[in-house]
């Protein structure tokens, strides 16, 4: 422990000795880090950004179908257990799917919202639980209409007929929540599909009103159903093989098959960049510790002739590369994030206001960066060092 | 009663590249005691710096007969042994210890004080004293330099300092590698005077390789000559048998 802190403490002294070359060596490597640094921020800012806005707006993954036909539940269950849907809800007739909605202490307000069945597990909804057979997950528009908030009661009614022969189903309800604006763009509750199936066969004369919820039978045919892919590469192939099925489907596959293109492409440039770019910089870090070393050799002899041992010397440059390392990676890692800051204002005030920062130096990546050049610095020094070690001490103190 | 040799060496043979092609150092008997001061001479390239490399255990001999090194406190190191057995560590502590080495010139770590390159050779050497290092440097004259870089003194100052360096830890073997070729004539005079004198004032033993004989006998130290091969082959040979010491 006293030869380290002995060894330790030369290291530092011969650094302080040349702290100009030191500096240059310390903001050589920073040089060829700072630009890596930036690269995978940008990495992370633009490709993750736009992988995530996709992967994470469920609506990229919807597959719906378009015109109202008939399809049993041995349809709907069939389509549910392919491995990649996540999940299935049916749909009844468009015409029939909306209805009126007020709040009991705000007669005479009334908006029309389109109803949308829904379940437990719906991508839509994300977190928020399935509502109730009585109660509803108003959109965001609809809610920002009605001034809704979790827990109001709120009217729903579905007329049909006209003139004196006018009849309303109308139901108390509840408002379970409200839905994340990317759900649904337009005015629209979700509701659990007992209360889409009463609203549709309301509408056709089948009930009374009056009438309730009830558990769909069995021999239900839909006309529609919205399911929603399990990842994003999924669409694509259940689009092919719904329209191969002779289901006519709407589905982002085209836009997502370019983007995951894209994607795929930008990724490899990427990769490529930052494989050359970490390679040489690892390179650089070898041949300049190396090159210290070498230069050193001289004192490097007399202190094996004063009677330090090889271990010693395996040690010195080891820790001369770590202070150096550490100082290069700190720079770097300051130069990079001043010119992230520098990005970012420049790309925010090209694009809209909610635009989100395109360059993020991610601290893990920062920390890893540090780590890999720590790594690299200590064993360029050892190899270095391991050629020091071993020489006889009476080679290198002569100049001849 | 004589006490032991501080270096004993048999039938020790270095191979060596040098500059016209390969050479061979032989000595064949070779003993140096406490107190004593030995001056190898000899034209270039007949192994001086050779000799003094493998009496500092810094340079491993080809093949070894005998070569034992006894310390003060009566303890032996068979160097023999332990260059074959690889054992560095014991080598490199053994050096550490008991060794001070001279150099022609570089003999002082650019990034430390005058101080500090003695108490590194302390430290390493197992021993702390710093009124030791404030004693010899008065004594060699440059007690006011001793916070100062090597780089900031001149050439007699330098090497008035690398002699202090080398006795620092107080070894008993103390070689010089040319020690006064660097500097000027003038000067060469009181710095081998003062080698002399600090080694004979820390009952050591002194071995030095020069090319100036007659300046190393006018201190009182005795020359050892190198003797070349007759037959044509690049060989020389260091000779002073244990019996033939006063």
């Amino acid at each position: 422990m006293r030869r380290l802190a002995l060894v330790a403490a030369l290291a530092w002294r011969d650094l302080v000795h040349e702290a100009r070359l030191f500096a240059c060596t310390a903001t050589g490597f920073a040089a060829v880090l700072a630009p890596l640094l930036v690269l995978f921020a940008l990495k992370h800012g633009v490709i993750e950004g736009l992988r995530e806005t996709l992967v994470q707006n469920p609506r990229a993954r919807m597959v719906v179908n378009t015109a109202n036909r008939g399809f049993d539940q041995q349809f709907l269950a069939t389509l549910a257990a392919r491995p990649d849907v996540a999940f299935v809800v049916p749909r009844t007739r468009t015409l029939n799917a909306e209805a009126r909605f007020e709040r009991p202490d705000r007669a005479g307000t009334v908006f029309r919202a389109e109803l949308l069945a829904t379940a437990a597990g719906d991508p839509l909804l994300g977190a928020a639980p399935a509502p109730g057979p009585r109660g509803i997950v108003a959109s965001a528009s609809l809610a920002a209409r009605l001034e809704l908030a979790p827990g109001m009661e709120v009217t729903l009614r579905a007329p049909r007929g006209a003139g004196a022969s006018r009849e309303v189903l109308e139901l108390a309800m509840t408002v379970a929540s409200i839905a994340p604006p990317s759900a649904f763009d337009r005015d629209g509750a979700f509701v659990a599909l007992p209360v889409l199936a009463l609203v549709d066969d309301f509408t056709d004369g089948l009930v009374a009103p009056g009438a309730e919820p009830q558990d769909v039978s069995a021999a239900r045919v839909f006309a529609g159903f919205r399911a929603h892919a399990r990842r994003l590469e999924d669409v694509v192939a259940i689009d092919h093989a719904l329209r191969r099925g002779g289901v006519d489907v709407d589905t982002r596959a085209g836009e997502i098959a370019g983007l995951l293109e894209l994607d795929r492409n930008l990724g490899l440039l990427f990769a490529v960049i930052a494989g050359l770019g970490g390679a040489g910089y690892l390179v650089s870090l070898a041949v300049g510790l190396y090159a210290n070393v070498e230069r050193k050799r001289r004192d490097f002899a007399l202190m094996r002739l004063i009677g330090l041992s090889g271990r010693d010397l395996l040690l010195l440059p080891a820790i001369q590369a770590t202070c150096i390392a550490q100082a290069g990676s700190a720079l770097a890692v300051a130069v990079a994030l001043a010119v992230t800051r520098v990005v970012n204002a420049v790309a925010a005030e090209a694009a809209s206001a909610d635009a989100r920062a395109v360059c993020i130096l991610d601290p893990a990546h920062a920390a890893a960066a540090c780590a890999a050049t720590l790594a690299g610095a200590i064993l360029a020094a050892a190899f270095a060092g391991a050629r020091a070690a071993r020489i006889e001490p009476a080679e290198g103190i002569r100049d001849e | 009663m004589h006490s032991a040799p501080a270096l004993l060496l048999e039938r020790v043979e270095r191979a060596h590249a040098s500059g016209s092609g390969r050479f061979l150092l032989e000595v064949d008997a070779f003993a140096v005691r406490r107190g004593e001061a030995v001056a190898l001479t000899g034209p270039s390239g007949t192994g001086k710096s050779t000799m003094l490399d493998l009496l500092a255990l810094a340079s491993r001999p080809t093949s070894a007969g005998r070569f034992v090194l006894a310390t003060r406190e009566g303890g032996e190191v068979d160097v023999a042994a332990a260059w074959d057995a690889g054992d560095l560590d014991l080598l490199t502590a053994t050096r550490a210890v008991h060794v001070g080495y001279v150099l022609q010139q570089g003999g002082l770590l650019p990034f430390l004080t005058l101080r500090e390159n003695m108490r590194l050779a302390q430290r390493v050497g197992g021993r702390g004293d710093l009124a030791r290092i404030e004693e010899l440097a008065r004594r060699l004259g440059i007690d006011g330099l001793l916070d100062r870089k090597p780089a900031t003194l001149s050439v007699g100052q330098r090497q008035r300092a690398a002699i202090a360096r080398a006795l620092a830890h107080g070894p008993e073997i103390v070689l010089a590698d040319e020690p006064t070729a660097s500097v000027h004539p003038a000067l060469a005079d009181t710095v081998l005077a003062l080698l002399v004198e600090q080694v004979r004032a820390a009952d050591a033993a002194l071995v030095i390789a020069t090319h100036d004989p007659e300046r190393a006998a006018r201190h009182g130290i005795e020359i050892c000559a190198a003797i070349l091969a007759t037959d044509g082959t690049a060989r020389s040979r260091f000779s002073r048998p244990a019996g033939a010491a006063p």
